[in-house]
């Protein structure tokens, strides 16, 4: 096979007779590559774990804005008015009011209650879906629970709990969603906001068709409610993920620019060893001038060496930086196949391809300066 | 065939001036065995060189068959050596990472060349070399080099054959088995050119140009 190939290739032949002349040098230029190989695409793979897990956690809540009372203006609860203000303020969106408090509550009907946050809402089914039992709307009786309360006490549709020492039939359970923090529904516990005393409420939950509609409302909400005096606190959660991405893209941009920086010491390291051995070869390429070989055979032969150094120093990068890539996807986001993402390869891909690059610009001088060496200077010593 | 007229070649070194052909008309016919022979340094390989269209003269013409290449471009030139011309080099300059066979193949190496390897072998089994055909030149005695770069200047079945002390480094048989196969060649119409200190080669060939500091005598 390697016969046939020579054959085709001639340069080549001449080219692994000259990087393997000299192993050592050849393997410590190669090495460069490697390493420089192994910093962009682990880099780059590290980046991208980040960026996944957290995005993974952030989940799909991005299409949200949250509206609480400012309390650091003494602002304890959001009105009625508010509420209508909000609404006018965010169109085609669904506006979901939710009143919360502390309740002791009992899930299996004995042992002691326990203190949980309950939310109160009339219309839970315009902003959640149901995975077991159906939510009525408007909610007037009956508690409907997130998927974490009914997996953790055992509940579902039909079970009872006792709130507040009344007995209350669960409605509905949730279904899960991908989610953090106060947006995710997965540990609600919604009660009819009847069963609430006071007026006010303590959170409105918009619901918008797309990010960009969410801060397009969330925008209006501000400018509405907080154009006097700061009334409420308008949470977007899709800019929070925007931020978070752009943040995430320039750090991935910073690690790959160092990670380009030792491509470049590499590329360095191969236009050293392909000067040195321009000069120790000085007589041979003379000769093969002399015997025919026109200038562009010999940069065909040189060049050659660089892209072998390059595609070997590459070829091992590659395997290693899948190794760390497993490692990090291991450690990272708990799942070493997510090494083999596309966005993952790319970036093993686009490494590879910078190693090559590097070492084809690098030996690009010293293949230069052997082809235009006159062979009659070449030739005398 | 190769003709040389007038060539005078100076070399430029800091700020002085060499004069290390001074004015040369030489020329060879097809089959024609000639030696230069002069003290060192009286500019036999400058001459061998300009020959070869391996350098250029400072004056002068040099034809090839008839036709005025003194001014053609590196690519022409190179073309023409390719197709015409044969080296041997005081020095051999054999690749040393290839083997005596590689070596031999070189010149030809860029082409497609089918029948390579057997034409490379009988010309090693000509200069005495079956047995050597995978050594490598550091594995080689100093003439079975010069035979290798014997054998590597004929490849290309050039019309002209350069060869700067071809006997140089072997012994008498030797020297004469190279010397019958230079005179083999120049049967089939191949001009040989040596560069000789060697009364030996003078028996082999038709004339003998005697070259001293830069001028014929
Ligand atoms: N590139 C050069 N630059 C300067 N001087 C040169 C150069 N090449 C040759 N010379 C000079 O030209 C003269 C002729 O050199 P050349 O190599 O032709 O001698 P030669 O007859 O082949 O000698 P030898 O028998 O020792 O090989 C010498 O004086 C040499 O110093
Ligand atoms: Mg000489």
């Amino acid at each position: 096979m390697m016969e046939r190939l020579y054959k085709r290739f001639p340069a080549l032949l001449m080219a692994r007779r000259n990087i393997t002349r000299t192993k050592v040098r050849s393997v410590l230029a190669g090495l460069g590559i490697v390493i420089g190989v192994i910093a962009i695409a682990s880099l780059g793979m590290f980046g991208v774990s980040l960026k996944y897990q957290l995005s993974q956690n952030l989940g799909d809540i991005g299409n949200q804005v949250i509206v609480t009372p400012a309390g650091d203006e003494g602002v304890q609860e959001i009105t009625r008015r508010d509420v209508q203000r909000i609404e006018r303020a965010s169109t085609s969106s669904t506006v979901v009011p939710v009143k919360q408090r502390v309740d002791p509550i009992s899930f299996d009907g004995r042992g002691s209650p326990t203190h949980e946050l309950v939310s109160g809402m009339s219309h839970p089914a315009k902003t959640y879906t149901a995975s077991e039992g159906r939510i009525p709307d408007p909610l007037r009786s009956g508690a409907v629970i997130g998927s974490d309360v009914a997996e953790e006490h055992d509940l579902r549709p039909g079970s009872t709990i006792t709130v507040n020492n009344s007995t209350v039939r669960v409605k509905a359970v949730l279904e899960s969603r991908d989610g953090f923090g106060f947006a995710s529904p997965n540990n609600k516990i919604i009660l009819p906001a009847s069963s609430f005393a006071d007026s006010g409420y303590d959170q409105v939950i918009i619901t918008a068709d797309s990010g960009t509609a969410a801060n397009q409302s969330a925008r209006a909400i501000r400018g509405d409610l907080n154009e006097r005096r700061k009334r409420v606190n308008v949470q977007e959660l899709g800019s929070i993920v925007d931020q978070i991405n752009s943040a995430f893209s320039a750090v991935n941009t910073f690690l790959i620019g160092i990670g380009s920086i030792s491509l470049l010491v590499a590329g360095v390291s191969i236009l050293n060893v392909m000067l040195m051995s321009t000069v120790e070869r000085r007589e041979e390429i003379g000769v093969l001038r002399a015997v025919g070989y026109q200038k562009t055979d010999v940069l065909k032969i040189m060049l050659t060496e660089a892209v072998l150094l390059g595609i070997f120093g590459g070829l091992v990068g590659v395997v290693l930086s899948i190794g760390a890539g497993l490692a990090i996807n291991h450690y990272v986001v708990n799942d070493v196949m997510a090494t083999f993402r596309l966005q993952n390869m790319l970036y093993v891909v686009l490494a590879f391809g910078f190693g090559v690059i590097t070492a084809l610009v690098s030996g690009f001088y010293p293949a230069w300066k052997a082809a235009n060496e006159r062979p009659v200077e070449a030739l005398r010593s | 065939m190769i003709e040389g007229e007038d060539v005078v070649k100076q070399y430029e070194t800091g700020g002085q001036i060499l004069t290390a052909l001074k004015g040369i008309d030489f020329s060879v016919e097809p089959g024609d065995f000639v030696a230069i022979m002069g003290p060192s340094g009286s500019g036999k390989s400058t001459l061998l060189n300009i020959l070869g269209l391996l350098d250029v003269p400072t004056e002068g013409t040099v034809r090839l068959d008839g036709e005025d290449v003194t001014d053609h471009t590196d690519k022409q030139r190179t073309l023409i050596r390719k197709q015409t011309i044969g080296f041997v080099f005081q020095q051999f300059y054999l690749l040393p990472t290839l083997t005596a066979q590689e070596n031999v193949e070189v010149p030809r190496l860029f082409d497609d060349d089918e029948g390579i390897s057997e034409r490379a072998i009988d010309l090693l089994e000509r200069v005495g070399l079956g047995d050597r055909l995978d050594h490598r030149p550091n594995e080689l005695s100093g003439g079975q080099k010069q035979r290798v770069a014997i054998a590597r200047s004929l490849i290309n079945q050039p019309r002209i054959v350069l060869a700067d002390e071809p006997t140089g480094n072997l012994d008498l048989d030797t020297g004469k088995q190279i010397l019958d196969e230079f005179q083999n060649v120049t049967e089939r119409d191949v001009a040989v050119i040596a560069v000789t200190h060697d009364e030996l080669v003078t028996e082999y060939t038709d004339r003998t140009v005697n070259l001293i500091d830069g001028g014929i005598r």
